[in-house]
C-alpha cells in the first residue's frame, strides 16, 4: 500500500501533473503567445514545425541545447552556471504547489480545497522572487556592461512589483478567509467579487514578468540580449524555459486566485482530467490577455516603470485592500458569499 | 560668373562674414545650406550655399592655398559648424575660430595635412599613420561617466561615434566622430563620367537614391539649359513622392521598434510593401530604380499601371486615420516621445536645421514650396508644420505628409500630360556651375556640379540631410536622460551612409 503511494507521488511529480506536464505546458503557453503576438502584429508566427507551429519551442529549445556553449572569461563561473538552472528548478518547484488537476502536485488530498496547507500562497511567492533573484545573479555573473544593467533593471523592477503583487493576492485570500492556494481556488471565482483587483493584479504581474510595456530590461534597442547577452547552448536554453515557465506560474496564479482555478463541471468521474481541461483553458485566456497587453503599448522608460510603480500602482493596491477588507467585513461574509 | 540659376557673389577677404551677417539681420530664416571646397590651381574657393526665406544663392570667398585662412562663421550662425569642419578636412581651408583637431570625416589613420579633395594630391603615395587607441567608457572629472554608443551598437544599424557623458541619468555633453562609412564618393566622382556618375550618386543612400538622381541630373540640366519634357518631369515626381513614402513610413515603423513598441513597427513595415512595389513596377526595380538620366527619364509608365498605383493610394489612404490616431493618441507612446528631444524655433534656425526636424520646431521651410522643381510648382499641397518641437512633433510632421504625398500622386496620375519622356543630352557638358537643391525625405539636399567641359566633372559636391540636422541632436540631447536619446535620435530619421558619402 505504502509502496503504491510511492509511485503515484514520484509519477505525480515526474510526469502528470508534475515535471513532464509543466515542461510542456510552458512550451505550448510559448506557443500560444508567439502565434497570438504573431496574428496581432498581422504576421504568421511560426508554421513549420508540427501542427500550426506549436512544435517550434521545443525546436528552439532542443537546438539551443545541441549549440556549443561559451563562458566568457571573466565571468563568476559557479553562479553563471548555476543560476539559470537554479531558477528553473524553484519555478517548476513553485508550479507544484499549483493545484493544476485539482490537486497540487504534492499532495494527496482529495478536494480541491484540501490541496494544500495553509499559508502556500506566500511560499510560492516567495519562490518567484527568489528565482527573480536569481536571474538577477545570472546577469550579473557574465561580465557584460548589458547582462550587469539589464540585471540592475531587473532587480530595481521586481522589488518595487513585488509589494504590490503580495498586497494585490491578499484580496482573494482575504475574501477566502484563508492563506491556502486550494481553498482559494475551491471558492467562486473572485473576479466577481473584486474585478478592481484583477485588473491590478494582471497589470502588477505584466510588470513581475517583465512583459510589455514593461519590459526595460529585455530592451533590444539599449540592452542588445539584456541579461541573456553572454548566455549560449544549454544555459540560454534553460534561461529561456525558466521564462516560459515563469510566465505560465504568473498566469497560473492568476487562474488560481481569481478564476476558480482548476474549478468547473466535471463528468464522468473523471475530475482529474476536467479539472486540468478548466484550467489549461482559463490559462490560455489569461496568456491571451497578457499578450495582448505585450503588443498594443510602447515599452515605458525604466523611471516610468519604476515611478508606475510607486505612485499608481502601490496606492491603488492599497485602497483595493481596504475596500475588500470593508466588503468582506460588512458585505461578503455576513451575506455568505464567497465562503 | 554666375552659378547658374542661382545668384552667386564674391566676397573675399573677409567679407563673407559680412555678407552673411547682413543678411541674417534681415532675414531669420537664412541658413547655411552647405559649404563647398573647390581646389582653384594657385587658390582655394570657399563656396557658402545660402537661403533665405524665397531665394537661394552663393557667396563665393576664395583664399590662396599657401595661406588658407578665412573666418569662421560658428560666432554668428552654429549651424556652420559641421560645414566648416568637412571643408577643413578634406580641402585644408583653415576656419578662424573653429579650428579642426584631428579629423573629421577622414579615418583616424589618415596623415595629417593632405587633403584628398585637392587636385594635386597624390592618392597613391599616401602614407597611414598609425591607428590611436580606442576610446573606452571612463569616469570623466567628478560624477560624471563618459559613455561611448557605438561605432558598433545595437541602437545604431550604421556605424557612427557618439561620446555621450552623463552625470547620473542626465546627458551633459554629447561629442559625435563620423566617418565611419566615408566612401570617397565625391572624390570618386571626378574620374567618372556624368553618366557612370548618375549611378554612383544613387549609391550615397539607399533609401533616398531617387533624391540624389535627381538632384544630380538637375545640377547637370541646369549647365547644359536642357528644357526637360513635361511627361518625364511628371514621372520624377512620381519617383520622388514614392521615395518619400517609403522613406516616411519606414522612419514611422522603425521609431516604434526603438521604443519598444514591435505592433507599430510590422504594421507600418506591412503597408510599406505595396509601395516598394509600386517602384519596383514604375522603374523595374525595388530599391535602386536608376529611373533619372540628365535629359528625363529612362521609363515611362503604361496606362494600365495608372490603375494599380490608385488602388495602392487608396488602401494606404483608407489605413491612415488609424496610423494617425496612434501617433497622435496613443498614451504610451506619448510618453516615450512627447517633451523628448524638444528644439525651439530660435535653435532650429540657428542650427540651420532642415526638413521634417526644421518643420516640427515651426519653421516653415520646404524646398518644394520655397524653390519649386520639377512640376512641384502647379501641385497643390500642404506644407505640414508642427510648433510643438519634440520627438513626437516630428512624427507627425511625418505622419502628415505620408498623405500629402498620397494627394500629390494623385494629382500627378490625374494630370499627366502626354509626350516624350526624354530629350537627347551631350555626354560632354560646357565649362560652368550649377546648385541644385531639392527636398528629400529628410530635408533639404545640394548638389554642386563644376564642369570643364569634358564628360568628367569637375567636382561635385554632395550635402546630405543627416549631416546637417545631425547638430540639431547635439543640442537636444543635453539636460535629458539618457534613456531618451534613441527615441531623440531615430526621430532624425538619421542616415549615415548621406552623412559620410
Amino acid at each position: 500500500m505504502i509502496a503504491m503511494i510511492d509511485l503515484l507521488l514520484i509519477f505525480r511529480i515526474l510526469v502528470f501533473p508534475g515535471f513532464t506536464f509543466i515542461l510542456f505546458l510552458a512550451l505550448f503557453c510559448e506557443w500560444i503567445d508567439r502565434k497570438l503576438e504573431a496574428r496581432i502584429q498581422n504576421r504568421v508566427g511560426p508554421i513549420v514545425a508540427g501542427p500550426g507551429g506549436i512544435l517550434q519551442p521545443l525546436a528552439d529549445f532542443i537546438k539551443l541545447l545541441t549549440k556549443e556553449d561559451i563562458e566568457p572569461r571573466d565571468t563568476k563561473k559557479l553562479v553563471f552556471r548555476f543560476a539559470p538552472l537554479a531558477a528553473f528548478t524553484i519555478m517548476i518547484f513553485a508550479m507544484c504547489f499549483l493545484p493544476i488537476d485539482g490537486a497540487s502536485v504534492l499532495s494527496s488530498g482529495t478536494s480541491i480545497a484540501e490541496s494544500g496547507f495553509n499559508g502556500d500562497l506566500i511560499i510560492i511567492l516567495a519562490f518567484a522572487t527568489i528565482a527573480n533573484f536569481l536571474l538577477f545573479l545570472a546577469g550579473w555573473a557574465s561580465a557584460n556592461p548589458y547582462g550587469t544593467i539589464s540585471s540592475a533593471r531587473v532587480l530595481t523592477q521586481f522589488l518595487g512589483y513585488d509589494i504590490p503583487l503580495y498586497i494585490i493576492a491578499l484580496t482573494p485570500a482575504f475574501i477566502a478567509g484563508s492563506l491556502s492556494i486550494g481553498v482559494i481556488a475551491a471558492g467562486v471565482p473572485y473576479i466577481l467579487l473584486a474585478p478592481w483587483a484583477f485588473v491590478l493584479f494582471i497589470i502588477t504581474m505584466q510588470a513581475e514578468l517583465e512583459k510589455g510595456p514593461f519590459d526595460v530590461p529585455h530592451s533590444e534597442s539599449e540592452l542588445v540580449g539584456g541579461l541573456e547577452t553572454e548566455y549560449t547552448g544549454a544555459k540560454l536554453a534553460f534561461l529561456h524555459l525558466t521564462r516560459d515557465v515563469q510566465v505560465v506560474f504568473g498566469s497560473a496564479l492568476v487562474v488560481t486566485l481569481f478564476l476558480g482555478g482548476p474549478s468547473g463541471p466535471v463528468f464522468f468521474g473523471l475530475d482529474w482530467l476536467f479539472h486540468t481541461i478548466w484550467f489549461v483553458l482559463k490559462l490560455i485566456v489569461v496568456v491571451a490577455i497578457s499578450a495582448y497587453i505585450t503588443n498594443v503599448f510602447a515599452r515605458l522608460r525604466i523611471d516610468q516603470v519604476l515611478t508606475g510603480n510607486w505612485k499608481i500602482l502601490l496606492p491603488a493596491a492599497l485602497l483595493s485592500l481596504m475596500l475588500t477588507i470593508t466588503l468582506v467585513t460588512w458585505v461578503y461574509h455576513p451575506f455568505g458569499i464567497g465562503v | 560668373m554666375g552659378v547658374n540659376g542661382d545668384a552667386s557673389f564674391v566676397a573675399n577677404n573677409g567679407l563673407h562674414h559680412e555678407v552673411f551677417k547682413v543678411l541674417l539681420d534681415a532675414d531669420e530664416k537664412t541658413g547655411i545650406t552647405a559649404i563647398t571646397g573647390l581646389d582653384l590651381g594657385a587658390n582655394i574657393g570657399v563656396y557658402y550655399h545660402v537661403r533665405t526665406s524665397k531665394s537661394f544663392f552663393t557667396i563665393k570667398a576664395e583664399v590662396p592655398k599657401e595661406n588658407p585662412r578665412l573666418k569662421t562663421l560658428i560666432d554668428i550662425h552654429p549651424g556652420a559648424l559641421f560645414h566648416e569642419l568637412e571643408v577643413a578636412d578634406l580641402m585644408g581651408a583653415v576656419f578662424e575660430g573653429n579650428e579642426l583637431k584631428g579629423h573629421f570625416v577622414l579615418s583616424e589613420n589618415w596623415p595629417e595635412g593632405v587633403y584628398p579633395l585637392r587636385k594635386d594630391v597624390d592618392l597613391s603615395q599616401v602614407k597611414f599613420v598609425s591607428t590611436p587607441e580606442h576610446e573606452t567608457n571612463k569616469s570623466a572629472e567628478g560624477r560624471e561617466v563618459k559613455i561611448i554608443i557605438g561605432p558598433q551598437h545595437p541602437a545604431l544599424l550604421e556605424p557612427e561615434k557618439f561620446s555621450v557623458t552623463v552625470d547620473g541619468e542626465t546627458v551633459t555633453k554629447v561629442e559625435p566622430r563620423i566617418g565611419y562609412v566615408h566612401r570617397g564618393i565625391e572624390k570618386s566622382t571626378e574620374s567618372h563620367t556624368y553618366l557612370q556618375n548618375t549611378y554612383l550618386v544613387e549609391r550615397v543612400c539607399g533609401i533616398c537614391n531617387p533624391c540624389h538622381a535627381y538632384s544630380f541630373v538637375g545640377t547637370v540640366e541646369k549647365i547644359l539649359k536642357l528644357d526637360i519634357p513635361e511627361r518625364a518631369q511628371y514621372l520624377r515626381v512620381i519617383a520622388l513622392e514614392l521615395n518619400r513614402l517609403h522613406s516616411h513610413l519606414l522612419v514611422l515603423g522603425h521609431a516604434g521598434l526603438e521604443i519598444g513598441y514591435e505592433t507599430v513597427f510590422q504594421y507600418f513595415w506591412r503597408d510599406r510593401e505595396p509601395i516598394m512595389d509600386l517602384i519596383e513596377l514604375t522603374s523595374g526595380n525595388r530599391v535602386y530604380g536608376s529611373l533619372m538620366t540628365v535629359g528625363g527619364v529612362r521609363r515611362d509608365i503604361s496606362q494600365d499601371h495608372i490603375p494599380k498605383i490608385k488602388s495602392v493610394i487608396e488602401s494606404l489612404r483608407g489605413k491612415l486615420p488609424f496610423y494617425r490616431k496612434i501617433y497622435n493618441d496613443e498614451p504610451t507612446l506619448r510618453l516615450r516621445m512627447k517633451d523628448v528631444g524638444t528644439l525651439s524655433r530660435e535653435d532650429a534656425l540657428r542650427l540651420s536645421v532642415i526638413g521634417p526636424i526644421a518643420r516640427a520646431s515651426g519653421v516653415d521651410i520646404d524646398v518644394r514650396k520655397d524653390r519649386p522643381y520639377a512640376v512641384y510648382g502647379e501641385i497643390p499641397f500642404k506644407e505640414i508644420v508642427y510648433t510643438d518641437g519634440d520627438t513626437w512633433a516630428r512624427m507627425n510632421v511625418r505622419m502628415d505628409e505620408v498623405e500629402e504625398s498620397l494627394n500629390i500622386l494623385d494629382y500627378v496620375l490625374d494630370h499627366m500630360p502626354t509626350g516624350p519622356i526624354r530629350i537627347e543630352a551631350p555626354r560632354s557638358v560646357p565649362p560652368g556651375e550649377a546648385v541644385c537643391t531639392i527636398e528629400a525625405p529628410r530635408g533639404e539636399l545640394l548638389y554642386y556640379v563644376r564642369s570643364n567641359g569634358t564628360d568628367i566633372p569637375e567636382r561635385v559636391k554632395i550635402r546630405t540631410p543627416t549631416f546637417a540636422n545631425i547638430p540639431s541632436f547635439l543640442k537636444t540631447a543635453i539636460g535629458e536622460s539618457i534613456a531618451d536619446v534613441p527615441s531623440n535620435f531615430v526621430s532624425l530619421d538619421p542616415c549615415f551612409s548621406c552623412t559620410d558619402r
